[in-house]
C-alpha cells in the first residue's frame, strides 16, 4: 500500500524534501532530455516541465522508492505526449542525412586515417565517443532511449519497464533489435578506421 | 589461444553446437546486462568456454555496452537550471 505522507507535509517540509530526493537527478534527468530531443533548448524545457510535474504530483511519489526511475518516467512520457509534437527536432530519423554521413566517412578511411593511430590518445578517445554518439543519435527514438537507460544510465530491465510502460519482454527485445543495430553502424565506421571485425 | 578454443569448437558435434550457440545467443543481453539467473550464467559460462564464435559475440557485446557507457560524453546541466526550476515552482503554487 502507498503511503502518501506528502500529504501531511508543510510547504517548508516537502520543498526541502523534494529538493533533497528530486534535484540530485538533475545531471542524469537532464542528459536523457538531451539524448531524446538532441537539443539543448529542448533538453532544459522538458527538464523544467518534469519538475513542475513532479512537484504537482510530489505526495504521489512514494518517499523511500527509486526517484530516478519516477522522474525518468514523467520525462519520457512528457516527451511522448507533448513535447515531441512541437520538437524541433523530427521524432523520425532522416536517413539520407545518415546515409550520406557514413558514404563520407568510407571515403575518408580510404586515404585519411592513418593505420598506426594510437588508440590511447585522447584525441582518439574523443573520437570514438564523438562516433559514438553519432551512431547512436541516428538510431530511432525507441531504440535510442533503451540504450539509453541500459548502458548509460544503468536502469535493470525491471525498472525499464516501468518507466516505458512496456512488457519486460519487450524491453528484451527492443534493447536486443537496438544494440544489433547500433552495431552494424560501429562496424562500418571501425572498418573505416582499418579495424576488421 | 584462438587455435585451442578452435580446435575444440571443431569437436563438438554440429547439433549440440547449433542449439546451444543458439541458446547462448539468446542469454547475451541477459549476460552483459548483468540479468541473466545464476543457471543461465553457468551454462553461458561452460559453453564459452568451449566455442570461439559465441565466446567472441560476448566480447564484441561487453565492447559495445562499455562503448556507450564509457565513451559516450555526458552533456553539462546549465548552471541556471536548478534555481530556474526552484523559481517557476514557486511562481506556480
Amino acid at each position: 500500500m502507498s503511503e502518501q505522507t506528502g500529504k501531511q507535509l508543510s510547504k517548508e517540509e516537502k520543498d526541502a524534501r523534494f529538493e533533497a530526493e528530486l534535484l540530485p537527478v538533475l545531471d542524469p534527468l537532464y542528459n536523457f532530455a538531451y539524448r531524446l530531443t538532441l537539443d539543448e533548448d529542448d533538453a532544459n524545457d522538458l527538464v523544467q516541465e518534469t519538475y513542475l510535474k513532479a512537484y504537482r504530483f510530489f505526495d504521489y511519489f512514494e518517499q523511500g522508492t527509486n526517484a530516478k526511475a519516477w522522474l525518468f518516467r514523467i520525462l519520457k512520457n512528457s516527451f511522448i505526449n507533448e513535447f515531441r509534437k512541437k520538437s524541433k527536432q523530427p521524432a523520425k530519423v532522416d536517413y539520407s542525412e545518415v546515409e550520406g554521413y557514413y558514404n563520407t566517412d568510407d571515403v575518408e578511411g580510404e586515404n585519411g586515417v592513418a593505420t598506426t593511430t594510437d588508440m590511447r590518445s585522447e584525441s582518439v578517445q574523443d573520437l570514438i565517443g564523438d562516433e559514438v554518439a553519432s551512431a547512436l543519435n541516428t538510431l530511432p527514438v525507441d531504440f535510442r532511449t533503451v540504450i539509453i537507460l541500459c548502458d548509460l544510465e544503468g536502469f535493470t530491465y525491471e525498472e525499464m519497464a516501468k518507466i516505458l510502460d512496456i512488457p519486460i519482454g519487450t524491453v528484451r527485445s527492443r534493447l536486443h533489435r537496438a544494440r544489433n543495430s547500433l552495431k552494424e553502424k560501429l562496424e562500418k565506421y571501425a572498418k573505416t578506421m582499418g579495424y576488421n571485425s | 589461444m584462438e587455435s585451442k578454443f578452435t580446435e575444440m569448437y571443431q569437436k563438438e558435434p554440429a547439433e549440440e553446437k547449433d542449439g546451444a550457440c543458439e541458446q547462448v545467443a539468446d542469454m547475451l543481453d541477459s549476460v552483459v546486462d548483468g540479468e541473466a539467473s545464476a543457471e543461465q550464467q553457468t551454462f553461458f559460462n561452460s559453453h564459452i568456454e568451449e566455442c570461439v564464435t559465441c565466446f567472441e559475440n560476448h566480447q564484441k557485446q561487453k565492447l559495445l555496452k562499455s562503448l556507450i557507457s564509457g565513451h559516450l560524453k555526458r552533456v553539462i546541466v546549465p548552471a541556471s537550471l536548478a534555481q530556474t526550476i526552484k523559481a517557476k515552482i514557486q511562481e506556480s503554487i
